[in-house]
């Protein structure tokens, strides 16, 4: 009896799905990361004083930039250049990686130099660009198009070249035109590439621009963090580049993580 | 070998070789409009290269290959239109099924205001209407083979390539599908060549066996099947003739008592 009680209590119990288990512990280990997080930067704030800035007088700077015009301006011109070094770096990356992986001649001549622009450092970029084109907007987009391009050509070249050759026979066999078959069955192909190269891409891109701003540029959210580094206002670095930081991954994660799930909902 | 009007593929002399390498020394054969053939052969006789070649991937190192009497390679814009069934489904996974259909009819002359209907109907004869709106993947390994089958006969093709098509299924859904594959040659009329490692399959779809030699291969023989249809996939003389072939192969592809049971 009270064997039979015991497994309908284990039968009948409820169980927490995985999937809900998941949840939880993927939530509690981010408020978890957040407090710590938090409680370094309340230290340090204490025992750094006056370079590392309080957590209160952070929030206060953020409020201040939140209604100021001069930071949506400065925003706006930033994102501008963002959009322009990612489309660009984007698109000649991925139409490289695409030529590469498709043509062994053309990999033949591109991987070498492929080679060679992935082990430059970024700010060499930057400097070369500066030196050869000045302190205007050319120099900013050729640095990080020249950047960028590179990782974007090399995640999609591995990808043309890991394709499902299937794929190819079957539309060559069905007589399908090659401009046709690479819209149908090699570009769709490529979307979970292009998608991570797009992520590389626009994270890489935000962050160079800053610099870039930051080195040669007399406006944009880079120029505004370190004009304020300049003056020691370490709230309004620390501020501006929160505020900066959240807007990227809310773009990062609303923007292309939309598109992925649009992209690929026949995975569903 | 002379082709007749009702020749659908004539192969003559086909030879390929991989550089210096031969993977078929010398192929012979045609296929008649309406016949239902299995093209039979031990592991690395060539099958490929020849599946390859006649269905225009592949040109042939020598010799000739006509579908309608006309040169399958530098036909140009009359080359034949062609059905393949591959061992894999190789559906577009991005695209629903219609979609997939209606891919290949965008290529072929089949006039766009009977797609729906044609698309239809063959997915009611293959029992899969109501999963044309489906993406492939929320379809099961036997429902996306018998899309890649309506895909190869939506097309009106002078002959359908079939390679090893049910080799990846579990055998209830192989069966079920051999019995339908039959059924549907029946009703359309089409032309199958039919590429298999089994002899059993070989001998209950096909009227004619091509059994080709070890690599690289020639015809070893012409086979007609001697069963009448409508036949069992059980039907002990199916095994009976299966016994045969095994017999007659024992030689030309080495087969020891053992290997024997492996082909069986």
């Amino acid at each position: 009896m009270t064997l039979s009680t015991s497994m309908q209590a284990t039968t009948l119990s409820p169980r927490p799905k995985a999937g809900t288990m998941d949840r939880n512990i993927r939530i509690l280990g981010a408020i978890l990361a957040v407090a710590s997080l938090f409680a370094i930067w309340t230290t340090l704030s204490i025992t750094v004083r006056p370079w590392v800035p309080t957590p209160y007088d952070t929030v206060l700077a953020m409020g201040r930039h939140l209604t100021s015009q001069g930071f949506y301006a400065n925003l706006f011109l930033t994102l501008g250049r963002i959009a322009a070094a990612f489309l660009a770096a984007s698109v000649i990356g991925a139409a490289l990686g695409i030529a590469i992986g498709m043509n062994r001649k053309v990999e033949a001549f591109f991987q070498p130099l492929l080679a060679m622009a992935l082990a430059v450092p970024d700010p060499v970029f930057i400097i070369f660009a500066i030196l050869a084109l000045g302190t205007g907007e050319a120099a900013g987009f050729v640095a990080l198009t020249l950047a960028v391009a590179p990782f974007v050509s090399n995640i999609v070249r591995s990808s043309v070249q890991a394709r499902d050759k299937g794929l190819d026979e079957m539309t060559r066999i069905y007589r399908i035109p090659s401009d046709k078959a690479f819209w149908v069955s090699l570009v769709p192909q490529l979307v979970p590439a292009l998608l991570t190269a797009a992520r590389f891409s626009f994270a890489l891109s935000w962050k160079l621009v800053v610099v870039v701003e930051a080195i040669g540029q007399p406006d944009g959210i880079g120029a505004s963090i370190f004009h304020s580094f300049r003056l020691l206002r370490m709230r309004d670095v620390v501020a501006i580049a929160i505020l900066f930081i959240l807007l990227m991954q809310l773009l990062e994660k609303g923007v292309l993580g939309r598109l992925e799930k649009r992209l690929l909902r026949w995975r569903q | 070998m002379t082709g007749t009007s009702d020749t659908v593929l004539k192969v003559e002399g086909l030879q390929v070789s991989y550089g210096s390498i031969p993977a078929i020394s010398s192929l012979d054969f045609e296929i008649k409009r309406g016949e239902f053939v299995a093209i039979l052969g031990p592991s690395g006789c060539g099958k490929s290269s020849m599946l390859n070649v006649i269905s225009g991937l592949l040109p042939p190192t020598r010799g000739v290959v006509e579908v309608d009497s006309r040169p399958l390679y530098d036909a140009g814009r009359h080359a034949p239109k062609l059905g393949y069934v591959f061992q894999a489904h190789r559906l577009l996974p991005w695209r629903t099924v219609k979609q997939n259909l209606e891919l290949v009819l965008a290529a072929s002359d089949v006039p766009r205001d009977q797609w729906e209907d044609n698309i239809d109907r063959l997915l009611d004869i293959l029992h899969i209407g109501q999963f044309k709106n489906s993406w492939p993947m929320q379809l099961s390994g036997g429902q996306r083979q018998r899309v890649s089958i309506a895909r190869a006969l939506l097309v009106e093709p002078s002959y359908i390539l079939m390679d090893e098509p049910l080799s990846t299924l579990d055998e209830v859904t192989a069966r079920s599908l051999r019995q339908e594959l039959s059924g549907i040659w029946a009703r359309t009329g089409a032309t199958i060549v039919f590429v298999t490692h089994s002899i059993r399959e070989a001998v209950y779809l096909a009227d004619r066996i091509i059994i080709l030699t070890r690599g690289p291969s020639t015809v070893f023989e012409n086979y007609h099947v001697p069963i009448a249809r409508p036949r069992a996939y059980d039907d002990p003389r199916i095994a009976e003739v299966e016994a045969d072939i095994i017999r007659r192969v024992e030689h030309a592809w080495g087969l020891d008592p053992i290997k024997q049971s492996e082909v069986a």
